[in-house]
């Protein structure tokens, strides 16, 4: 193992198990200071995993061990996916592989298992979550998996590690092919991270939740695991924009070095959308990310059309 | 090989006998699971060995049977289904008149099934091919006879006899190209060719569910014994596929483009329209039904792109499509029949199947509970289980076919992934629900909190299966690997022998890793939680009480997707209000989603023939005279046709 991919595998592993909860801290941080307020500061979400380590778990009456075992299998997923997104190009498998396809089954599993205990609970509010939360995955697994495949084609692999050293440099970039599956991405981004203006990460009303929905009835270090695996999607998704996405240098070393700066930025820039863009109407949010996902096939069609 | 086909015959013929016998049905159905299981191991031993057994494929009319590889995986899917529906129905199957005549049917039914998978010419299968059709019909009326039973058989025997009618087609004028078993008979592009790739997408996909010919399969599987809708939701409809893959794989040459084209088509309205509906539907093996319409749509995705890709030259990456294919058609029948196993055990154990009033079974049948759980999440395409394998190769192969098969074929291909990317994320939402509704959240009738366990066969072919789902998900390039050799051209390559699925120009799935990964992580992270809690407390309902009346529906937890596919669902909804003096006394709403291809594609057809029918039957006065008037005139038309040399 060279080096390089030493470095990645380090910066993958350890980033994304210590520095994930920095991303959202980042972002509330920033919004809080376009917002004129001053703000906890970048370190809040490592101050509340802590509190909520230190507490005991509650237990929903009636519910069976699939609302025990939701919180542990979602940041399970979570951990593999990490290890699946390569920080840099050359990033070692880690045992399961750099498939683009296999990581949205990851995001779909962790998904699914907070679902299904919303169910264990039966909870009004949780069910309303869970399933205002699916039917946007429709949607937006729909973007993920076009945006990741414009990236695929360009790159000629679905490889993580392949896609990233395929859409380095300035060459991809010459043609829209790329640039139409980013804007798709950026939506799956806001998606996926529970971001306005799709979802309110900072609401406190039941009844607008839709990513908080599901896992109102948690607490202790059930909740410290589930608020976990949200800072993990934060890292996965921007990583992977970072690293695909967002035009970047070739070398692994180089990477790797930009991966902080590109971080902050995208952190910043969901920053920003949060302040400058209200919440959307729930049921025009699928309109949008539809588009979104027409882009994408747009993208692969131009990108064929290049091929002539 | 001939002792295994032997004993399989002698299990399958013995067993159906025995079970027709008063008080013989249980060894009688033992006996047929073995044979099932002797055929499953012939094919098994075909496959993994190679080579073939029996007759070689003949476009003359002498009767033949064989096994090759193809054969064989099928065999395979039919033991792996049919063996634990067998052991189910030991239990299932109650010991009266009509019990040992569904014992009896289902032998000739699995009977049936092997003879048209190793008919080696075209009479045989055909025979076969129309035993298979009226088999089942004759098994859903002695369990069933009522008037909706006798109806919803009438409307399948029809619509498959008129699809079926294709499939006559197809293997008639095969025979007469000599093209059985010789793809180099028919020249690619020729209009015998075209004929027979539309009879055959339309005999075969009518018998495969395929939308728009699937109308009478959500009516047929759901009302058969659960034994039999497994046997039907898992082999039928993948013998159907056979049929497919035989004609269009292995029998043509290079097909034209058009075909591929034809089947990404039909297949992504299957696969999207199948969950659609599949969402909507409130009870459970209807759903079930509409789901098999759904994966069949995949399996046609999957030969599509190997079609178009095998068409433009890429002869690896369409075996590798091919493989997708059939081992999603063996996936399929192993969480379809866990499925509808488990929904005759509930069936069973609480009276009723519509999903609104079950509930709570997890706790109350942990281990036919627990098999459910993990077929439902097989489905619902959840890593780890066979269901994420085979679709992640048919995304694979999907995203190559822009890749390699220009500008058209590759935006049809593009649209085909994205029509896949939406059904899985829809599967996901269909089984979350199910999985809520049936077997999580407390009891919603007093049968679901008193339910029990069934007796053990039922149990046990429960958690078979499913063990069988955890297993190939475990392990899917060893039989992947398999599979793929099955590609008869060359240049087709063949996928390394690992566990996982490891093919160039992806970023390989190593299955094996990834369920080491996550339940490690899983592990580790359930030890770190510890087991301290606080006392249980009861769910949040802003402090009132949760009442029955709250539990959420399945209407309900679609509805947020059916709001947004409004435009193209066309919901229905009334709502009526009782006023006195002002005040609303009552308030009652009723809803439902209309079937659009039921509606607006078979409706019409139905009330044309059925208003041509009732201006044929003037003709029939019944009156001596009027005949003889006709007579008088046809002769007249006739000797007017020979006077005009238009005949004779």
């Amino acid at each position: 193992m060279s080096p390089a991919s030493a470095a990645a595998a380090v910066v993958e592993v350890a980033g994304g198990l210590a520095l994930a909860p920095l991303l959202p801290g980042l972002t509330q941080q920033a919004k809080a200071l376009l917002q004129g307020r001053r703000g906890a500061g970048p370190l809040q979400p490592y101050r509340e995993l802590r509190r909520l380590w230190g507490k005991s778990g509650v237990d929903v009456e009636g519910t069976t061990f699939a609302y025990r075992l939701a919180p542990v299998l979602a940041a399970a997923a979570m951990g593999a996916a990490i290890l699946l997104v390569p920080a840099a190009a050359g990033a070692p498998g880690l045992g399961v592989g750099h498939d683009a396809l296999a990581f949205a089954g990851l995001l779909a599993l962790a998904r699914l298992s907070v679902c299904v205990a919303a169910w264990d609970t039966s909870n009004g509010f949780a069910l309303q979550g869970a399933s205002r939360d699916l039917t946007l995955s429709v949607f937006v697994e729909a973007g993920l998996v076009l945006s990741l495949s414009v990236a695929a084609l360009v790159a000629g692999t679905t490889d993580l590690g392949g896609i990233v050293a395929g859409t380095a440099g300035g060459g991809p970039w010459s043609t829209p092919a790329l640039a139409l599956g980013a804007v798709a991405y950026a939506l799956v981004v806001v998606a996926e991270t529970g971001r306005q203006p799709i979802d309110n990460p900072d609401t406190h009303l039941e009844l607008t939740m839709i990513h908080e929905g599901p896992v109102l009835e948690y607490a202790g270090r059930d909740q410290a695991l589930l608020q976990w695996s949200l800072a993990a999607r934060h890292w996965i998704v921007l990583v992977l924009a970072a690293g695909i996405f967002i035009p970047h240098p070739a070398g692994a070393w180089w990477q790797l070095c930009l991966l902080p700066v590109t971080l902050s930025l995208l952190c910043l820039a969901l920053a920003l959308t949060e302040t400058l863009i209200a919440k959307m109407r729930i049921l025009l949010v699928p309109r949008l990310v539809g588009v979104a996902a027409a882009v994408a096939v747009l993208g692969i069609v131009t990108w064929l059309v290049e091929g002539l | 090989m001939t002792a295994l086909v032997a004993t399989g015959l002698a299990g399958l013929v013995a067993g159906g006998a025995l079970s027709a016998f008063p008080g013989r049905l249980a060894p009688g159905l033992w006996l047929q699971a073995a044979g099932a299981l002797a055929f499953g191991a012939a094919g098994a031993w075909t496959l993994c060995a190679g080579g073939t057994w029996g007759s070689p494929f003949t476009s003359a009319l002498s009767p033949g049977a064989g096994i090759d590889g193809l054969t064989g995986v099928f065999l395979v899917t039919l033991a792996l289904v049919a063996c634990p529906a067998l052991a189910f129905a030991t239990s299932y199957v109650p010991a009266t008149a009509a019990g040992r005549a569904t014992g009896g049917l289902g032998a000739l039914f699995l009977l049936s099934l092997i003879g048209v998978l190793c008919a080696r010419d075209a009479l045989s299968f055909l025979f076969f091919w129309e035993l298979m059709t009226l088999v089942p019909a004759a098994l859903i009326l002695t369990g069933n006879a009522s008037e909706s039973a006798r109806h919803t058989v009438f409307t399948y025997v029809a619509i498959t006899h008129l699809g079926g009618a294709g499939t006559w087609i197809a293997l008639l004028l095969l025979a007469h190209e000599g093209a059985i078993g010789n793809p180099t008979a028919i020249r690619e592009g020729s209009g015998a060719q075209a004929v027979i790739a539309v009879a055959a997408i339309i005999g075969f996909g009518t018998k495969a569910g395929l939308m728009p010919m699937h109308a009478w399969l959500p009516r047929a599987h759901p009302i058969a014994p659960a034994h039999v809708s497994a046997v039907m939701s898992g082999v039928m409809v993948a013998v159907a596929a056979y049929g497919l893959i035989r004609v269009l794989v292995d029998w043509f040459g290079p097909a034209p483009a058009w075909v591929g084209a034809a089947l990404l088509v039909l297949g992504g309205l299957s696969a999207l329209g199948g969950i659609t509906y599949a969402l909507f539907q409130r009870d459970l093996k209807r759903l079930l039904a509409y789901s098999t319409v759904e994966h069949l749509g995949v399996v046609a995705l999957a030969l599509g792109a190997c079609l178009l890709l095998r068409h433009h030259g890429e002869g690896r990456w369409a075996a590798f499509a091919l493989g997708a294919a059939l081992l999603h058609t063996v996936n399929h029948a192993a969480f379809k029949g866990l499925l509808f196993l488990g929904a005759g055990a509930f069936e069973r154990a609480t009276g009723s199947l519509e999903l609104d009033h079950l509930g709570g079974l997890l706790r109350r049948l942990p281990w036919s509970g627990g098999a459910f759980l993990v077929g439902a999440l097989a489905i619902a395409g959840m890593p780890l289980l066979n269901g994420f394998a085979s679709e992640w190769l048919t995304l694979q192969a999907l995203l190559h076919v822009p890749a390699y098969a220009g500008v058209w074929d590759g935006t049809l291909g593009a649209l085909a992934l994205a029509a896949l990317a939406v059904r899985v994320a829809i599967a996901v939402l269909c089984f979350v629900k199910v999985i809520g509704l049936v077997l999580l959240g407390p009891p919603r009738r007093s049968a679901c909190a008193a339910a029990v366990e069934p007796p053990a066969p039922m149990r046990w072919s429960l958690v078979t299966l499913a063990a069988a789902c955890i297993a190939l998900g475990a392990v899917p390039g060893l039989l992947f690997s398999r599979l793929v050799l099955l590609a008869p051209w060359p240049g087709s390559g063949e996928a390394p022998l690992r566990p996982g699925l490891d093919l160039a120009g992806t970023g390989s799935l190593p299955t094996v890793g990834i369920l080491v990964v996550v339940s490690g992580l899983t592990g580790l992270l359930w030890l770190a939680r510890g087991s301290r809690r606080a006392a249980a407390s009861p769910t949040w309902a802003c402090g009132q009480p949760a009442a029955p009346q709250l539990l959420w529906t399945s209407a309900g937890f679609s509805k947020p997707l059916r709001l947004v596919l409004e435009a193209v669902l066309r919901p229905e909804r009334e709502i009526e209000t009782t006023a006195r003096g002002g005040v609303v006394q009552e308030v009652s709403y009723r809803g439902r989603v209309p079937h659009l291809i039921d509606a607006h594609l078979y409706r019409p057809v139905t009330d044309g023939a059925l208003l041509a029918a009732s201006f044929a039957r003037r003709l029939q006065s019944g009156r001596l005279g009027t005949y003889v008037v006709y007579l008088i005139g046809l002769v007249l038309v006739l000797l007017l046709a020979v006077r005009i040399g238009a005949i004779g």
